[in-house]
């Protein structure tokens, strides 16, 4: 018994002291680079404020800059007559009307070389729910991005994934190159793909299709290949002693039983690229986000409120809408 | 002699390690015979299976089927006369009763069809026949297997090794995950069915009574070796002891 005891390592020795010493010291270094100490200052600041103690922080200065422009979110529409083709008062769209506003304006006076103020009416066509229109919009073609970007990646994944799987790819090469194509594709966000998708297919959806579609593609393909080689052996063995070919014995024993699962992968992708499409657009890859990015850059932040809004309510939907498909899909 | 269906000569297997999963077994087996083998877990019982279905090669020796042709380059005609019932059943148990029946036929059946998994009518009805035979005439055809009970299983496994009209049906441990009771029925039913068709069965099992009651044959194997090989009414403690150690 005591000879055991001698035997058993202790729980921690030199080596454990000394590797939590370097942890330390690269963590703190680490910190001071980042600027955690900052973060820490920032959020106490803040809470002095909250509660009363202080009477501004840097963190509510910052933010109070536009939160005060946030509210209330833009829904209506305004343009300037002038700026309408062929403008004709007489025939403007349902439920709009004309509104006349002045509009005030500093000008260089060519003779006195002075600012001076200029007042000037302009008509301008107000849409009560113009701009909610167009924000409805542009996140539908989200969701059509999206759409698209699913199908492409489920095309793509299934060869993918069969060659990608080592008991059913043809041979090692095959293998290896399948492989760490499904890995590079997976291995560059979206963000960055749709820069050069956006030199290949030109700014617009099709650029963030073709980013989304071949990042989740990596992804898909990587779960279908492995699920396919962790799929019950029985049955598949049954099928080989009964002289099923390689594509009989995938179609029959291992797609039965990996269907549910692979469903779920889909709409997790869905639901992915759903959320991915409205982020896209910031550069440049059509959707929801362009228009995001757009207002933000003119600080137009009540516009930029109505499109976060809808951004969440069209997510949250089709959150619940995935979740219930899926559990249904699993349960039964 | 033309009555020989299946015949291992000399058989040798030896997997990593050195371990001898068969060492050097002959056994024949005779038209309309039903042989058990016997032997405790590791004895070469399932490697013997394995090789005769082609799924692993031996290192030394050969099995033939009806004497003249010899399984390496035949597996397509073997496995159109051999069938094999499995321990766990081995049916695809997200797909229904019917569909795991018919996979017993499927070197027969079109890829277009399987695509669609649209199956043949005439395979259909016959696999409803069989349904009746293997005693599931009460059950939904369209049920997934996974809902059905372990005997309830091991008789659709039945099915799916009747459909494909086999002279020869192999049965690795085809009772073990069952309780006695539903085992002895699977065995009687085995039975019956292999001796009305004119069917071959080598089984290879772990219960002495099983094997005495359901076999006309019975070869004991332990590390590989054949210990004895004699019919199930001869058998005696000795012979147990042997491969029981």
């Amino acid at each position: 018994m005591n000879n055991i005891k001698k035997n058993l390592s202790p729980p921690f020795n030199i080596k454990t002291l000394l590797l939590i010493f370097i942890i330390l010291i690269v963590s703190t270094i680490s910190a001071q680079r980042v600027g955690i100490p900052d973060i820490i200052e920032r959020l106490y600041e803040s809470t002095l404020e909250l509660v009363g103690v202080k009477d501004s922080s840097k963190i509510g200065k910052g933010l109070s800059r536009i939160s005060k422009e946030m509210w209330p979110p833009v829904i209506e529409s305004k343009k300037d007559t002038n700026l309408i083709l062929n403008f004709d008062p007489q025939n403007i769209p349902f439920n709009s009307y004309i509104e006349k506003i002045l509009d005030k304006s500093y000008e260089i006076n060519p003779d006195t070389l002075l600012l001076e103020l200029v007042e000037e009416d302009i008509l301008f066509l107000i849409e009560p729910f113009g701009y909610l229109r167009t924000v409805i919009i542009k996140i539908i073609e989200s969701i059509e991005i999206a759409f698209w970007a699913s199908f492409i990646s489920i095309i793509l994944s299934i060869p993918l994934a069969y060659y990608s799987a080592k008991n059913y790819a043809p041979n090692k090469i095959i293998y290896f190159f399948s492989r760490s194509s499904v890995s590079a594709l997976r291995a560059i966000p979206e963000l960055i793909s749709v820069l050069f998708m956006v030199l290949a297919f030109g700014f617009g959806p099709a650029a963030g299709i073709m980013a989304l579609g071949l990042h989740s593609a990596g992804f898909l393909g990587k779960f279908f290949a492995e699920d396919i080689e962790n799929a019950d052996k029985g049955p598949q063995d049954a099928l080989i002693a009964l002289g099923a070919s390689k594509w009989r014995v995938l179609k029959l024993a291992v797609l039965p039983q990996v269907m549910p699962q692979y469903v779920a992968y889909m709409l997790y992708i869905l639901d992915r690229n759903l959320r991915m499409a409205t982020v896209i657009g910031l550069v440049g890859g059509g959707g929801i986000g362009q228009e995001l990015k757009g207002r933000f850059d003119l600080f137009e932040y009540g516009h930029v409120t109505t499109i976060i809004i809808v951004i969440f309510i069209v997510v949250f939907i089709f959150d619940q809408i995935s979740a219930k498909l899926r559990s249904k899909l699993i349960g039964n | 002699m033309t009555n020989i269906l299946l015949s291992i000569k000399s058989a040798k297997k030896a997997y990593a390690g050195g371990i001898n999963a068969l060492d050097d077994v002959d056994i024949t087996i005779y038209k309309n015979e039903i042989v058990a083998i016997l032997g405790s877990s590791g004895a070469g019982k399932s490697t013997l299976i394995r090789a005769i279905l082609g799924l692993i090669n031996l290192d030394k020796g050969t099995i033939s089927f009806k004497s003249d042709v010899p399984i390496v380059n035949n597996f397509q005609l073997i496995r159109n006369s051999i069938a094999t019932i499995y321990q766990n059943f081995n049916l695809v148990s997200r797909s229904t009763v019917l569909t795991n029946i018919i996979l017993g036929k499927i070197s027969s059946i079109s890829s277009w069809r399987i695509l669609f998994n649209s199956w043949p009518k005439d395979i259909k009805i016959e696999a409803l026949a069989l349904l009746k035979e293997v005693g599931l005439n009460n059950i939904n055809i369209n049920k997934r297997v996974e809902y059905l009970s372990g005997g309830q299983q091991q008789r659709v496994g039945i099915a799916r090794a009747l459909i494909g009209d086999p002279e020869l049906i192999l049965a690795d441990e085809p009772v073990s995950s069952l309780d006695p009771e539903t085992a002895k029925e699977i065995l009687k039913l085995l039975k019956t069915t292999a001796k009305k068709k004119k069917i071959s069965i080598l089984c290879s099992l772990h219960q002495v009574e099983f094997a005495k009651s359901f076999a006309d044959r019975v070869i004991g194997m332990s590390n590989g070796k054949i210990i004895f090989d004699k019919a199930s009414d001869q058998l005696n403690e000795l012979d147990l002891n042997k491969i029981y150690k």
